[in-house]
């Protein structure tokens, strides 16, 4: 039997840039097919021809063994594709059912809205998804986690021949990504599903995955059968070197106090916050989305505004009512959305890093070119970022080297304490340990770093402390020395 | 290699800069007197007005913002002034800074709505726009000013409408207002600000800027522009009218989306600005040379808008896809 797509000496490019080399492979019918690679591997402009985003610039996608031109979403529809992409390309002001339907010929009746059938289909979907809210509720109204899930069940409900899901997992919570495991397993068992599965998470990868294919630097590497491989064989599969773990897990913290928060609380947000955080130290925020880590960031920023509690920098006592004071007494936030709060997408590479450090690249108001490409080439060398011009616009890198953008404009305005909101959301191992890297040299320089992320491995090989909420409080604190996995969970479900 | 990167991202001036040169081809070949060089200045002279008013609306479009009562303002100005000027009741010099706080406080009032009570900019100014041309009205009592004293014609003020040599006074002081805007756009940091603050502003507002007072600044800055364009009008025409600066707002926004700035903010340069204003000028000078009649001006103006940007699309198509 035919193979339900082939990817026939796929190349595509974008003006000089290769994205996809001479790419062939193909997917079986009713497989769970995982792509695997670092950003920029080619993964997403492979899911892009599948979607009819873009068409290849030479050779030919064959899908149940016709070759098609797929040249248009809506061809991609037809042919049986569903794509479930990285930014949820939902609309936020319309209810979850209408976004459901939307676009649906199952969404009217005669010429009106068929609410009751919309109604009762979504409240089946959020039952199958384990989501406990209304039909009807403002997509507004729910967390980023709650929106994947959303678009996911959007993208199951019609049945597609061929799903294709990237980074479906990444703003999920572990209950809400076994349930969709769960949905794409009785998926691909009951109906033949294809999937197509894009995830830097390579634990999902070898427990959902039946093959893999790996992607480097738009080349086909090669593609393998899950259980014959391990982790660390796609890591170095992918990297194309091996990762030094054996500096991690050492703690250059001091016992100088840097920042120390007392009784913070912000309405029903989080309530009665007590910790501290030492020069040097890395500390961790854990638990579920939604336990109130990134509102506890934001407070201490100022970009929200407690209404109790105390905060001391060195022992003093300050007042921060915006991210400008903040600043002022060197605190830096890398925030957890990189796109809406993080980058300013109209703008260059360059403006990017330096938005937050004008005073180091001006005189009395009058931007000094030198200082600013002197310091943008120090950035550069300093945190390995791969860029073809600093003057490119900000979306022509990849996540990773975004991010680390994002990272090298807080660091360089040179702060004593660094807040972290998952700062390595979205984005592929080799980059991750970059990350970690560059975290690791900055507390090593006596930075306190707070940190909220929901990857437990890498609370683990981070942090010095780590920190527990749950519902707003803080339900545990757990040494390096003790630190589990399971440890952290019992915490953060306060059991 | 670097700077052909730039020259490309340029292009979008360059679009602009083709549109123009095309009509003035056009132009050319079907008016004798077009190319005169006492016509090329006309067309620089009937530039004045609105491109100062497009140099503020510049800024506002590039912070994310927009100004529909710059039209009235201006009349506020001119009827604030030609009233000092015609009862004599300070000299001209002072009347000339009187008018220049007037605007500014004007645009502070705007901008004040909109930065620190948050309502949007379109409805504030839509309010004001409103406003401000009742506050023209009242001080002209509904009447023209005009056949001002000599304490005012014949003081330095007027001379913002007389010539130097063949060249109109009011030439130069546009070109002066449009170099330092560029370079207060380009070469600040509060330039930089106004950018990122329409790029993203939430993410402005978190790298510590205030993104407030950045856009504060740009309407109070909208103001004082406005301002200066009443008294060159002033001087220029040695009459003030009520209803003067009417369908000012849109003539001045279409110069800035002519010169490529994006509406939804975060784009935009004042060069682009300068030239999308020449070439609402051109337009409506070839069509007076070409005996159009006046009630087509409008239209053509309306289809070399919507065909300018249709070009700016077509060229940057394929970057906005990637």
């Amino acid at each position: 039997m035919a193979p339900i797509i082939e990817f026939k000496n796929i190349t595509k490019r974008f003006g000089g840039t290769v994205a996809l080399n001479n790419v062939s492979f193909s997917v079986e019918e009713g497989e769970v097919h995982c792509l695997c690679g670092e950003n920029g591997a080619g993964k997403s402009t492979l899911i892009n021809l599948c979607g009819g985003v873009f068409t290849p610039t030479e050779g030919e996608i064959w899908v149940d063994g016709q070759p098609e031109q797929i040249n248009s979403i809506r061809k991609s529809e037809r042919l049986g594709f569903s794509i479930v992409h990285q930014e949820i390309p939902l609309c936020l002001n319309m209810s979850i059912a209408h976004n459901i339907f939307l676009g649906s010929k199952e969404a009217v009746k005669g010429v009106f809205l068929n609410e009751k059938h919309m109604n009762e289909k979504t409240r089946e979907l959020l039952d199958l998804f384990h989501l406990k809210v209304e039909p009807t509720a403002l997509l507004e109204s729910l967390s980023i986690a709650e929106q994947s899930v959303v678009q996911i069940a959007k993208a199951v409900y019609f049945r597609p021949k061929i799903l294709i899901l990237d980074e479906p997992t990444a703003a999920l919570t572990n209950d809400q990504r076994e349930v969709m495991f769960t949905v794409v397993r009785k998926l691909v068992k009951e109906q033949r599903t294809t999937v197509l599965y894009v995830s830097h998470r390579l634990e999902e990868v070898m427990d959902l995955g039946d093959r893999l294919t790996v992607f480097k630097d738009g080349q086909f590497v090669t593609t393998r059968k899950v259980s014959e491989v391990s982790m660390d064989d796609i890591v170095t599969l992918m990297v194309g070197r091996e990762i030094d773990k054996s500096e991690w897990g050492k703690s250059f913290a001091t016992d100088e106090e840097l920042l120390s928060v007392k009784g913070l609380s912000c309405g029903k947000k989080f309530h009665d916050i007590n910790f501290s955080l030492k020069k040097g130290e890395i500390v961790g925020l854990a638990g579920f989305v939604g336990a109130g880590r990134t509102e506890v960031l934001s407070a201490i920023f100022g970009a929200d505004r407690p209404n109790g509690g105390e905060i001391f920098i060195k022992g003093e006592k300050v007042t921060i009512r915006s991210p400008r004071d903040a600043i002022r007494h060197r605190i830096s936030m890398i925030p957890e959305n990189r796109r809406d709060d993080g980058l300013i997408t109209s703008m260059s590479i360059k403006e990017n890093a330096q938005v937050a450090v004008m005073d180091r690249i001006s005189d009395r108001g009058m931007l000094n070119k030198k200082k600013s490409v002197e310091l943008m080439e120090h950035m550069i060398e300093n945190y390995g970022i791969k860029i073809g011009s600093m003057d490119d616009g900000i979306l022509t890198l990849s996540g990773g080297n975004q991010q680390k953008v994002v990272i090298a404009k807080w660091i360089g305005n040179d702060p004593e304490i660094l807040l972290c909101d998952e700062p390595t959301r979205g984005i592929d191992v080799g980059a991750k340990s970059e990350v970690y890297s560059i975290l690791r040299d900055i507390a090593k320089e006596g930075i306190g770093i707070l940190m909220v992320s929901s990857e437990l491995p890498e609370l683990l090989a981070l942090c010095d402390r780590i920190l527990v909420m749950h519902e707003g409080k803080l339900t545990g604190e757990i040494s390096r020395e003790e630190a589990s996995e399971e440890l952290i969970m019992k915490y953060a479900a306060a059991i | 290699m670097n700077t052909k990167k730039i020259k490309l991202t340029n292009a979008r001036e360059f679009g602009v800069f083709l549109v123009l040169v095309i009509i003035m081809v056009i132009m050319s070949v079907t008016s004798p007197v077009f190319l005169k060089t006492a016509n090329l200045v006309n067309i620089v002279r009937q530039t004045v007005e609105i491109g100062i008013m497009a140099i503020g609306m510049t800024y506002l479009i590039i912070a994310g913002e927009l100004d529909l009562s710059v039209g009235s303002l201006f009349a506020t100005c001119a009827m604030f002034g030609g009233l000092l000027f015609k009862n004599q009741m300070f000299p001209a010099t002072i009347v000339f800074f009187l008018v220049l706080i007037c605007g500014i406080a004007l645009g502070c009032v705007n901008g004040l709505l909109v930065t620190r009570v948050g309502i949007p900019s379109f409805i504030v100014t839509l309010g004001t726009m409103k406003i401000y041309r009742s506050f023209a009205y009242a001080i002209g009592n509904g009447q023209s000013i005009s056949q001002f004293p000599e304490s005012a014609t014949g003081s330095w003020v007027w001379k913002l409408g007389a010539k130097i040599g063949n060249i109109p006074v009011q030439i130069f002081v546009m070109l002066i207002l449009f170099v330092i805007a560029h370079i207060l756009l380009k070469k600040t940091t509060y330039g930089y600000k106004v950018y990122a603050t329409g790029g993203n502003d939430r993410a402005a507002h978190l790298s510590g800027i205030n993104i407030k007072n950045t856009r504060l600044v740009a309407f109070a800055m909208m103001g004082f522009l406005c301002g200066i364009a009443a008294l060159i009008s002033t001087a220029y025409l040695n009459t003030v009218t009520t209803t003067s600066g009417e369908g000012r707002e849109m003539d001045a926004i279409a110069a800035v989306i002519l010169g490529g700035a994006a509406l939804s903010g975060g784009r935009g340069t004042i060069l682009g600005t300068f030239l999308g204003a020449i070439i609402m000028a051109t337009v409506k000078n070839g069509m007076v040379l070409l005996n159009v009649p006046v009630f087509w001006q409008d239209g053509f103006i309306g289809i070399v808008v919507i065909i300018a940007v249709l070009i700016d699309t077509l060229f940057h198509r394929k970057d906005a896809k990637r």
